[in-house]
């Protein structure tokens, strides 16, 4: 009997000070990542926004594709006309930042509610082909429209002047991202996760168990627009200037691709692999250029065209090696992150 | 026999291709009753369920459910009529844990809209709660207790099979379709499931109407039963009537060997027509239908 007691007792102090390990190893861990916006200056404050907007669209992407299973090869235009519609909310009508974001996202909602109406129609590669041929689309015609986009010079989104420092959108940034994360988990956590994983796997399944499967296929592409939006308002404020080059299919590629490395439905992995590859083309060239030896033939030129290449390596090693991504790699620390040694 | 009627077809017709898979079906489940749906292979009994449950959209015929038109629902508004189903392939969801699959099930009944589980409004926790121990309670009574935090997709089949029973039965329904209940099952779990049904109809009031190709289960539990064979109506009645019927007997023995006895109204050889007193041969193997292979 006493030992049985001494035994819980020994138990219950190893969870306590399980739990206080694990909440000082989070905090130390998020402590080190605040380094650079702490230290950085500007410079590290752009490239954290720019990471924080990334992964927004890599959540974005992870709605779709990780949660309800559809694929989109058009997010592109999701992000860009989100971007244009708070550049014009913010130039055009001088409406404060909040509105602007707010008219990009549901502008992304709305684009993407339609693209989702099409695209409910067909699955798996012809999907594929209608997001790819809807973003390639909306490149030559929406965001060739002067009046909204501005034409070549592209269209102003100014920051309002509590703004106006690196540091504080930055910390705008990873509040939205905050939000979304918050709203991502609390999806998987609730009906609607649930329902999603059925559609996911079985929508034949998820109808008799009375899953209204179309509407919830609806229903995340609007909110991966939604969240796409949201960061393309982001991104036109980050940059203040939005161009149609911006935009490109290549970066929806990217953006795709960052999320599967990072691991579909691992919050995660999505955040730390979208934060590298936004950070990859910036840092980079000016890293190796910065090396001491050069090897022959290469020069700065052709550093700037490597990032692709390392995207598309560090996609055909995670598709061989470990098909749930970053997220994959990383699950036995976070499990005992957030769970102990419990299950 | 002066019970509500709760499921009724009529003339149900279905098509594929040139190939008449249903042709006039008429039935009736009347509440609180077990009623079989029986046949020879391919005698169109899934396709039957899916018409009814509105995953096929047959060419012809209505189906009342509960007093009221259901033909031209989709899916998952006739399901939260309160139409469940197994299937016979099983309709759980592999990538899920067990209580993650009867939560699933829980869904129309979960109280909160998407959108509020989604912003983790305050009432959603503590319905998320209740669901929780709602489920833990059905897993329970089926005994998965022990499995509850398993990945479905890694249990035997058996045991995803009781998975499938418990999600039906979690979507709280009025009828219960059940396809093959017993297939995969040893002869001592099929008389436990008989037990089990029972109990289903008469301590919840559950109507149910099954697939099955177990005889002595049918024999036991069954309130009255139809017998498909090619798509049409072969017979209907009491399950110790049929099991003497010439006919029921004849498509059971010779429907393989002579297709025309079936489609043009059933010449019944005399030879099966004395054949065994009991009730005839179970016509294909419980692993015929290209189900994943699993221990039960």
């Amino acid at each position: 009997m006493a030992t049985a007691t001494m035994t819980f007792a020994r138990v219950k102090v190893q969870r306590r000070f399980g739990l206080a390990l694990r909440v000082t190893l989070v905090i130390a861990l998020l402590a080190v990542a605040a380094l650079p916006l702490v230290y950085g200056g500007d410079v590290w404050a752009q490239r954290i926004s720019r990471a924080a907007i990334y992964a927004i669209i890599g959540l974005s992407i992870n709605t779709l594709t990780g949660h309800a299973g559809q694929i989109s090869l058009g997010h592109q235009a999701f992000v860009g006309i989100g971007a244009f519609a708070a550049a014009f909310t913010a130039s055009r009508l001088g409406a404060p930042l909040g509105f602007g974001l707010a008219a990009g996202a549901v502008a992304g909602m709305a684009t993407a509610a339609v693209v989702g109406m099409v695209a409910l129609r067909v699955t798996g590669l012809y999907l594929a082909l209608v997001t790819l041929a809807f973003g390639l689309t909306a490149e030559t015609t929406i965001f060739n429209w002067r009046e909204f986009t501005g034409g070549g010079a592209g269209a102003f989104a100014p920051r309002p002047d509590i703004l106006s420092g690196d540091r504080a959108f930055a910390l705008l940034c990873l509040g939205v991202l905050a939000l979304v994360l918050y709203a991502d988990w609390r999806l998987v956590s609730t009906k609607a996760g649930r329902a999603l994983a059925a559609v996911r796997n079985d929508e034949r399944i998820a109808a008799t168990l009375g899953i209204d499967t179309t509407g919830y296929k609806l229903a995340a592409f609007s909110l991966s627009g939604l969240a796409a939006g949201l960061a393309g308002g982001l991104f036109a404020h980050w940059n203040q200037v939005v161009q149609a080059m911006d935009f490109e299919f290549q970066v929806a590629l990217v953006w795709v691709l960052m999320t599967v490395v990072g691991g579909l439905r691992s919050r995660l992995g999505v955040v730390l692999a979208s934060a590298f590859f936004a950070l990859l083309p910036l840092t980079l060239p000016n890293f190796l250029s910065g090396l001491p030896w050069q090897p022959p033939f290469l020069n700065e030129a052709v550093y700037h065209v490597l990032p692709p290449f390392i995207v598309v390596v560090m996609l055909l090693l995670v598709l061989r090696f470990f098909p749930g991504g970053l997220g994959q790699l990383l699950r036995p620390a976070t499990r005992w992150l957030t769970k102990g040694g419990r299950r | 026999m002066s019970r509500r009627q709760l499921l009724k077809v009529e003339g149900l017709s279905l098509r594929f291709g040139g190939l008449q898979v249903l042709d006039d079906l008429s039935l009736t489940v009347r509440e609180g009753r077990i009623v079989g749906l029986i046949g020879p292979n391919g005698a169109g009994k899934t396709s039957c369920f899916n018409c009814l449950t509105g995953i096929y959209r047959p060419q012809g015929g209505r189906v009342f459910f509960d007093g009221k038109d259901v033909s031209h629902l989709p899916t998952h508004r006739r399901a939260r009529r309160g139409i469940a189903r197994t299937w016979q392939n099983l309709g759980v969801i592999d990538a899920l844990t067990v209580t993650e699959n009867v939560m699933l099930a829980q869904h129309q009944r979960a109280g909160y809209s998407a959108l509020a589980g989604m912003l983790g409004l305050a009432g959603t926790w503590h319905r998320e709660r209740e669901l929780r121990r709602d489920a833990a309670e059905i897993i329970e009574y089926f005994g998965l207790e022990d499995v509850a935090d398993e990945r479905a997709g890694e249990l035997p089949y058996g045991v995803r099979k009781t998975c499938d029973m418990a999600m039906a039965l979690a979507t709280d329904p009025k009828m219960l379709m059940l396809d093959e209940p017993a297939s995969g099952l040893s002869p001592e779990e099929a008389l436990a499931l008989g037990t089990t049904l029972r109990e289903l109809r008469d301590r919840l009031r559950l109507t149910i109407l099954m697939i099955e190709h177990h005889v002595p289960l049918v024999a036991d539990v069954c309130d009255y039963v139809y017998v498909l064979n090619f798509g049409r109506l072969l017979t209907e009645g009491e399950p110790e009537a049929i099991q003497r019927h010439p006919e029921v007997i004849a498509a059971y023995l010779g429907g393989a060997a002579e297709p025309g006895a079936g489609s043009d109204g059933g010449t019944v050889p005399v030879a099966a027509a004395d054949g065994p007193p009991d009730w005839p041969l179970v016509p294909e193997g419980p692993h015929s239908d290209g189900r994943p292979d699993g221990t039960a």
